[in-house]
């Protein structure tokens, strides 16, 4: 009997003594690969190859790829297709511009930034610089948008078609088109790089409503100013009441109803840089669609979820950005930055709670320029509120450098407008 | 309007309503390019709209006024873009308005006081609007980047107000038709009568926004709309010189209107009337009608502003003003005189501005403000003395024999405009703002006498009168319930309430249902809102746009 026991304990004592000698290599192991992987935020897309289809069965394939109400999406059921990844290449004229001047940028202690004339702020990123973020949010600011751009304008219909859907299915249309122009950053159309007597503006933005008959031609003028102090200018035009009205641009949480944007969330993140603190979380790579074919593309009727459209694998900085003003609505935001165009692909946003809120993903698709050089342009983006169900899909497709003059960007354009009309 | 200029527009109107309803028709025998041409290039829109009233007002001991209907106006109005060229383009409306005339309000209007003859019911038609006469129709070039030209039947709107208007003069704006200072049952668009002319903008600096204005409206429109909107006498004779008067739906009810004629009454019961006013409108000749106008806008830092200059006739139903032509003259026991509408040739200095506050002192006040002004140089005013001679309530003031007197008078506004969240009030959306307006209107007389009196209530013109408005507004469930509050309270103890709640429902972006009310309180002889205390009405709209 007392052999019998003496046998069990040093049985059970030389499993212990095993399984320990494993965890502790394990341990070790695992403190080995964690020191030799600076800042990689690890992503199970080894496996992924063109014609991999995803789905329920092998979500595991695309953790940390994708966001994660869309990944329960894909455990939920929805699958799609791999498909090769695009290369876009930058104009040359950026690339030239980057080499010439980003050099001489200077990111002061405040965040603010010296000494920018044109291209890509700062073209090389250190992960370890304390002043990484601030400089991946520059780089984001002034990534390459054209020297002017109409969004909507490459579309089927010319127009940025917008469904608003509920929870439930139902959907609302509406249609609508922008006018963008970056009057101080211009690398193609003359005069460059700047138009005269625009130096303290960043860009100006026109927005008219097209669709439904009601909003037609409700249109907002908005002017982004250069001094980083300077509070944006809005002006909004009525055609109920034929008036210009002047806004405040200050309340940048506001829902813009019936989508689930608000001011800051449009092209990602839309907010004075200057305003929020930064930090940079690594690299990583990411699904996302650099071609989307169909413009909108094909989906169920009160889902937001593409039917057609195959994904690819791409890489991106990851960018957290939290608000300095403690009672602005987002309290932390996250942008999948594509490292070659610096377009957000993937944006999340948490409450204060810490809960998902919002998760955003933006497709692009190649367009060409006026002299039939290749570029990209944002094409599907879909918003969800994950808290109240619903979510917005617009098709956003941009033309750009268009032959606009810079009189298109002025109130009496706005005088003029009548419901369903173009402005030019 | 120009019959030689209005059959041809009409023509045109209904080919273009062909071409357009016969689009794959015209493909086939006009080819792709035209079927190109016509998806590309041109844009079909519009509405239909049922607005059915309810009066809800007090009963009056002189005549039954609730609940009845009021109205039931339908509305199709269809609108056509085409953009021939990005220099070239082309937006025509016509509106189409059918409503019944009930019963009850011919009843109504049946009844009168003297002179006898007056208040005459309305014709059976007098609301619609089927004509087929464009209801905008304008074309727009652009002969260079920096000049603009619009010519045809257009709506001119300067200003920053909201719900009343202080340079929004240039349109005349038929009140007939629709409740004073109750922005939530027609907007401004919908009350302003096009009017031919032809506007100018030219760009001297887009950065800055210099923009030169020039616009010249010569009046081609029908006579009952040139004289516009009276109110709320709501004289709306058709321009017959049978003397009678037609009072429209919003006239006040026609026993409780006390033309100016009638303060010469005399104040023994029983006893005739002393002065009988034959009041008579004579329009003005086209020749008479013109209106000419600039103005300058520009930006200095955040500051928006404009200064401008509107000569012409003034449209405007409250400042109508009515001389005594002749001397009296027998009228049977009692005593006539004549009293004609004045055409006031008025000048109209004008200016406005906009400026966004930010934060100050660490005070978040993130209100856009807005303000305008009208300054009239001698403008004319009628003129009575009170009391009268021997016991009369009003007689002629002896200085001004002929009733009128002439003073600069200044009108401006102050508006404030903010968003603002709310989370209790927005348990669904805590992000979706309330938009909020708070405005103050004043007028001054400069060199005020005090006999000075509106015309049709024969109410009195304080030096200053102050009107302050207030507007909210959100949307609630991804903005498929949009609820707009307006108020407008006069010191003088006079208010409209405005409340007004709409569907658009979450599956379909082209229906709109709306619940609105007018709801008046006041005295008829101050202010004017008080005029309306009886014309209490609940709304129903549905709207269909396409």
């Amino acid at each position: 009997m007392k052999s019998i026991v003496k046998d069990q304990v040093s049985i059970a004592v030389r499993s212990t003594l095993y399984a320990l000698r494993f965890t502790v290599f394990g341990l070790l192991l695992g403190l080995i690969l964690l020191v030799s992987q600076p800042l990689k935020i690890q992503a199970a897309e080894g496996d992924l190859k063109p014609g991999d289809i995803i789905g329920p069965n092998n979500w595991q394939k695309i953790k940390d790829m994708v966001g994660p109400n869309f990944l329960k999406r894909v455990k939920q059921g929805y699958t799609f297709q791999i498909k090769e990844s695009k290369k876009f290449k930058p104009p040359r004229e950026y690339v030239e511009a980057t080499e010439k001047y980003s050099g001489g940028v200077k990111l002061a202690s405040n965040g603010y930034l010296e000494n920018y004339v044109l291209g890509l702020p700062f073209a090389k990123l250190d992960p370890n610089d304390p002043q990484a973020g601030e400089k991946l949010a520059w780089n984001f600011y002034w990534r390459w948008l054209g020297d002017n751009y109409k969004t909507g304008g490459a579309t089927k219909t010319g127009q940025i078609i917008r469904y608003a859907i509920e929870k439930n299915g139902d959907e609302r249309r509406s249609d609508l088109v922008t006018y963008t122009i970056f009057p101080h950053t211009r690398y193609m159309l003359d005069p460059k790089p700047v138009l005269p007597g625009y130096e303290h503006i960043d860009w100006m933005q026109l927005r008219v409503v097209g669709y439904p008959r009601d909003s037609a031609g409700v249109s907002t003028f908005g002017i982004r100013y250069t001094d980083p102090d300077k509070a944006d200018d809005l002006y909004i035009y009525i055609p109920a009441i034929r008036r210009i009205r002047r806004g405040t641009t200050t309340q940048r949480c506001q829902t813009l109803a019936p989508s689930e944007f608000n001011l800051d969330d449009i092209n990602s993140f839309n907010g004075k840089v200057t305003n929020f603190n930064y930090k940079f979380l690594g690299e990583k790579k990411v699904l996302t669609n650099f071609t989307e074919e169909g413009l909108p593309f094909r989906r169920k009727k009160g889902d937001y979820l593409p039917l057609d459209e195959k994904w690819e694998v791409q890489d991106v900085y990851v960018l957290e950005i939290t608000p300095k003003d403690p009672s602005y609505c987002y309290p932390r935001k996250v942008l999948w930055i594509d490292k070659t165009t610096w377009e957000s692909t993937w944006t999340l946003v948490w409450d204060k709670k810490g809960d998902l809120w919002k998760e955003q993903f933006a497709f692009r698709t190649p367009v060409k320029l006026p002299d039939g050089r290749e570029v990209w342009s944002v094409a599907t983006v879909v918003i969800v509120n994950v808290q109240n169900g619903r979510s917005t899909v617009l098709t956003a497709v941009r033309a750009h450098n268009r032959d606009y003059p810079p009189s298109l960007w002025s109130l009496a354009t706005m005088q003029r407008m009548m419901r369903g009309g173009s402005v030019e | 309007m120009n019959q030689k200029i209005k059959l041809p527009l009409q023509i045109a109107g209904f080919a273009l309503a062909f071409l357009l309803a016969g689009q794959v028709m015209a493909a086939s025998f006009l080819g792709e390019g035209f079927e190109k041409f016509f998806k590309e290039k041109i844009r079909f829109g519009g509405f239909v709209e049922n607005i059915t009233g309810l009066s809800v007002g007090q009963e009056h001991f002189q005549f039954s006024t609730s609940p009845r209907f009021v109205m039931n106006r339908f509305t199709f109005q269809p609108e056509t873009n085409i953009n021939f060229h990005r220099r070239v383009k082309l937006f025509i409306s016509w509106r189409f308005v059918v409503e019944p005339r009930y019963s009850m309000e011919t009843k109504i209007r049946r009844r009168s006081v003297a002179p006898a003859g007056s208040g005459g019911s309305l014709p059976g038609d007098f609301y619609n609007e089927t004509k087929g006469v464009p209801w905008e129709a304008v074309l727009d070039l652009s002969p260079s980047d920096n000049l603009q030209i619009r010519l045809g039947r257009q709506f001119i709107s300067w200003g920053e107000t909201d719900g009343l208007r202080i340079l929004d003069v240039i349109n005349p704006r038929d009140n007939t038709m629709f409740a004073p200072a109750a922005p939530n049952v027609f907007t401004l668009d919908e009350t302003r009568i096009p009017q031919w002319g032809l506007r100018m903008w030219y760009t001297v600096r887009p950065v800055s926004n210099t923009i030169f204005e020039f616009f010249a409206n010569p009046g081609f429109d029908p006579k009952k709309k040139r004289v516009d909107d009276i109110s709320p006498g709501n004289d709306i004779g058709d321009g017959k010189a049978d003397g009678d008067a037609r009072f429209g739906r919003w006239s006040a009810q026609a026993e409780t209107r006390v033309p100016l004629g009638r303060l010469f009454a005399n104040p023994i019961p029983g006893n005739a009337p002393v002065v009988i006013p034959l009041t008579r409108r004579e329009y003005p000749n086209a020749g008479d009608n013109w209106k000419i106008g600039a103005r300058f806008t520009h930006n200095i830092g955040a500051l928006n502003f404009g200064l401008g200059y509107i000569w012409g006739f003034n449209p405007q139903g409250l400042d109508a003003v009515f001389k005594v032509k002749g001397n009296p003259f027998p009228l049977g026991p009692n005593t006539g005189v004549r009293l004609r509408l004045l055409n006031d040739r008025t000048s109209i200095f004008a200016g406005h501005f906009n400026y966004p506050l930010g934060t100050y002192y660490g005070i978040p006040v993130k209100t856009a403000l807005r303000g305008e002004l009208a300054f009239y140089p001698s403008k004319p005013f009628n003129i009575s003395k009170f009391p009268g001679p021997t016991g009369l309530r009003a007689g002629p003031d002896p200085k001004y024999s002929d009733g009128i007197v002439e003073r600069n008078n200044l009108r401006y506004s102050l508006g404030f405009d903010r968003t603002t969240f709310i989370p209790f009030l927005h348990p669904d959306d805590p992000w979706r703002a309330f938009r909020m307006s708070f405005q103050i209107f004043q007028s001054v007389i400069l060199g005020h006498k005090d006999g000075i009196r509106n015309f049709f209530n024969a109410g009195r013109i304080n030096k200053v009168q102050t009107a302050l408005t207030f507007r909210v507004n959100t949307g609630y469930l991804g903005d498929t319930i949009i609820p707009d509050f307006f108020i407008l309270y006069e010191p003088l103890g006079n208010w409209v309430i405005n409340p007004a709640v709409s569907y658009a429902p979450p599956w379909n972006e082209r229906i709109k249902v709306s619940l609105v009310a007018a709801i008046y309180n006041g005295t008829k002889f101050t202010g004017f809102t008080g005029f309306f205390t009886q014309k209490d009405t609940v709304f129903l709209k549905l709207r269909y746009q396409f």
